[in-house]
């Protein structure tokens, strides 16, 4: 029963994604050449091959080129890749002792939540590890490899010209009137407490340890406008471009699609979270060896900025942006001027404190 | 092909009492269905057993995982949605399919386009019907556009997302499973005994009331057990058009998968087949049902 289920939120996940995303799926590499790595540390080559499992969508096409196809080329190490990584899919692998991935990108919070349960994940060998790769990005069971936003977006047609900017607009719906989407707690989603919390007026640097009640509390002043508790990065990218709601959070990477297609859509960066994603290797990998040199290569200062170019995600090594132009540099998430106004998202806290917040987002939301 | 033989005639051999010869023809019927039964044995049963022993030993032999569900309100809020939706769509297949039903029964040249009309969907994804009626019901879909145009509405209304837009589509997806054994019902009637009826007086309505209506019993059973059962498991539907607030216990079970609580999900998927498993019990006893079993088994 439970597989069943995984298997059809998964489909639904992916073919969602693929429905609404295919129209306007224009990747923006081919505008200009990208930096090419020509060499490696004779400790990153081998033989074999090693499974990797993703997201899927555009960030799966971006990583193609970006890092699979040259680190195939350049170590002779051959990369098969799988959308669809879930945490969940690790445990019953590992469980069941029938690893079939390698690798999986997911976040810290999802490996380390899963660590917490087992030994589900092998450590990270930091010794083949770019220094480039700045400390806030390694922990012990994976390796940050990719930053990203989850952010205010809204319609621009919909405010008469007023520019919506932080939690407090949003939660503000006499001025700026319309439904909202946020992220809910299907498909292992954890809630955005955080913006519900600074719409209440918590300053940004006091937001950790999140004070549950409080931010439940806020998020009763908008819960009759939100309209859809989403679960898949695709689905407010659809809300926006059908209208259905004027405002609503996203993955920032997801709306430079909607963009090119020409919604009329923008971000707010103000007080947006700054996460990222990982490569986990799941315990027992049979190729854990190349896994290992793939995490290593994957986060080098080239393959980091060809990802930059290819979907609008920030770099986990400091040398990328030598390689990123600077026109390209100030709309990632991890240009300066965006950055200053993002939030650290607190992977630790929420690793601590998961479990007890979403029986009570749940129970606060049927209520 | 022995080991696939064996454990049926086994089964066969020692149900019965020892002083009777031994029938080959009588295992036939068991020697057919074995094949299936194997499958279902190892694909089936046996993940739903380990799953349910995962309700009760995780992390150890324990009840509490039941025991904390009488005072989890989310559980409790979540099955009542469950059933409340699982009872509106039944309903709403019942008074929409019963009339269908009757039409394909009665009409002899609009049957075949009356099937197709029923099929045509029926051959189509769920998930794909869930997204048509994305497109459908939303705040500048069709419904919304057709209703502002003959000025009914002055404003699009919220359709999509709310209880209704789950059962409209509920309903839509599980009206084949209402029409079907109910046509199948009225086929059966004997049309001597609605002529009798006229011939004796009776007017149309009275005929449908006393004589269509009973005999159609056990159809209209088989069809309503049959579509509460499968509302009961609804999970993509719910998921995609269903409002803010309607999580369904599947809803829930593929939360708590995710959310990594396994326990708790093989729990709120034992209560979810106890649920069904005890209404096919209940139903059963009823009259006309126990007939419904008997139809089919012919």
């Amino acid at each position: 029963m439970s597989k069943k289920t995984i298997g059809r939120r998964t489909t639904l996940g992916l073919i969602g994604a693929g429905l609404v995303a295919a129209p306007f799926i224009r990747p923006s590499y081919g505008q200009a050449a990208w930096p090419e790595q020509t060499t490696v540390p004779d400790i990153l080559k081998g033989s074999g091959e090693v499974r990797i499992a993703t997201f899927g969508g555009l960030m799966q096409e971006v990583q193609q080129k970006a890092y699979f196809e040259p680190f195939e080329k350049i170590t002779g190490i051959k990369v098969r890749a799988f959308p669809g990584s879930d945490a969940t899919k690790i445990k019953a692998m590992v469980d069941t002792g029938n690893v079939e991935w390698d690798m999986a990108q997911l976040s810290r919070g999802s490996i380390m939540n899963l660590q917490k349960r087992g030994d589900y994940f092998e450590k990270i060998d930091y010794d083949i590890v770019d220094p480039g790769v700045e400390a806030q990005y390694r922990f012990e069971y994976g390796l940050e490899m990719l930053v990203w936003a989850q952010v205010l977006a809204y319609r621009t047609d919909a405010f008469k010209g007023a520019v919506p900017s932080g939690w407090a607009d949003f939660w503000d719906t006499k001025k700026f009137p319309g439904d909202r989407a946020m992220f809910g707690t299907n498909s292992g989603g954890w809630p955005e407490m955080e913006f519900a919390l600074m719409a209440a007026g918590v300053p940004a640097d006091k937001l950790y340890p999140i004070d549950i009640d409080k931010a439940l509390a806020s998020y009763s002043k908008i819960k009759k406008d939100v309209f859809k508790w989403w679960d898949t990065g695709a689905v407010p990218i659809q809300l926006l471009t059908d209208r259905e709601v004027t405002m609503t959070t996203v993955w920032n990477g997801r709306m430079a699609a909607l963009q090119a297609a020409g919604v009329p859509a923008a971000v707010s960066w103000n007080q947006g979270l700054l996460k990222r994603d990982a490569w986990g290797i799941p315990k027992g990998a049979k190729n854990k060896v190349n896994a290992m040199k793939f995490a290593a290569y994957s986060t080098m200062a080239i393959p980091q900025a060809r990802v930059c170019l290819g979907i609008p995600y920030g770099s986990v090594n400091a040398k990328s942006n030598e390689y990123i132009p600077a026109e390209r540099l100030a709309v990632l998430p991890s240009a300066p001027d965006i950055k200053k106004q993002l939030v650290n998202y607190n992977y630790d806290w929420w690793i601590d404190n998961r479990e007890a917040v979403i029986p009570k987002f749940n129970k606060w939301l049927l209520s | 092909m022995s080991e696939v033989v064996q454990p049926a005639s086994l089964a066969l051999a020692v149900s019965r009492p020892k002083t009777v010869p031994f029938d080959w023809r009588r295992a036939v019927p068991l020697l057919l269905a074995a094949p299936l039964l194997i499958y279902m044995l190892v694909f089936y049963a046996l993940p739903v057993v380990a799953m349910l022993l995962r309700s009760v030993n995780d992390p150890t032999w324990t009840l509490s995982h039941y025991a904390t569900l009488f005072d989890d309100v989310v559980f409790q809020k979540t099955f009542w949605i469950t059933i409340n939706t699982s009872v509106t769509v039944t309903l709403g297949c019942l008074i929409l399919g019963y009339p269908v039903a009757m039409g394909l029964v009665r009409s002899r040249s609009m049957a075949p386009f009356i099937l197709v009309i029923i099929l045509l969907p029926f051959w189509t994804s769920v998930l794909v019907r869930s997204y048509a009626w994305m497109v459908l019901l939303g705040r500048h879909g069709l419904v919304n556009e057709a209703l502002l145009a003959l000025g009914m509405i002055e404003r699009p209304i919220r359709i999509l997302n709310t209880p209704l837009a789950t059962q409209i589509a509920m309903i839509h997806i599980l009206l084949p499973y209402m029409i079907l054994p109910i046509a199948n019902a009225l086929r059966q009637i004997d049309p001597s005994l609605i002529r009798a009826a006229s011939g004796l007086g009776a007017t149309p309505f009275m005929t449908f009331r006393q004589v269509i209506l009973p005999l159609s019993m056990s159809g209209v059973a088989a069809g309503t057990l049959l579509t509460f059962v499968l509302a009961l498991g609804f999970y993509i539907t719910p998921a995609m058009v269903g409002g803010p607030r309607d999580i369904t216990l599947s809803m829930l079970i593929a939360q708590q998968v995710d959310q990594l609580n396994w326990a708790y999900a093989a729990t709120l998927s034992a209560v979810l087949l106890a649920t069904a498993l005890a209404l096919l019990a209940v139903a059963r006893k009823l009259p006309g049902v126990g007939n419904a079993f008997k139809t089919s088994m012919r």
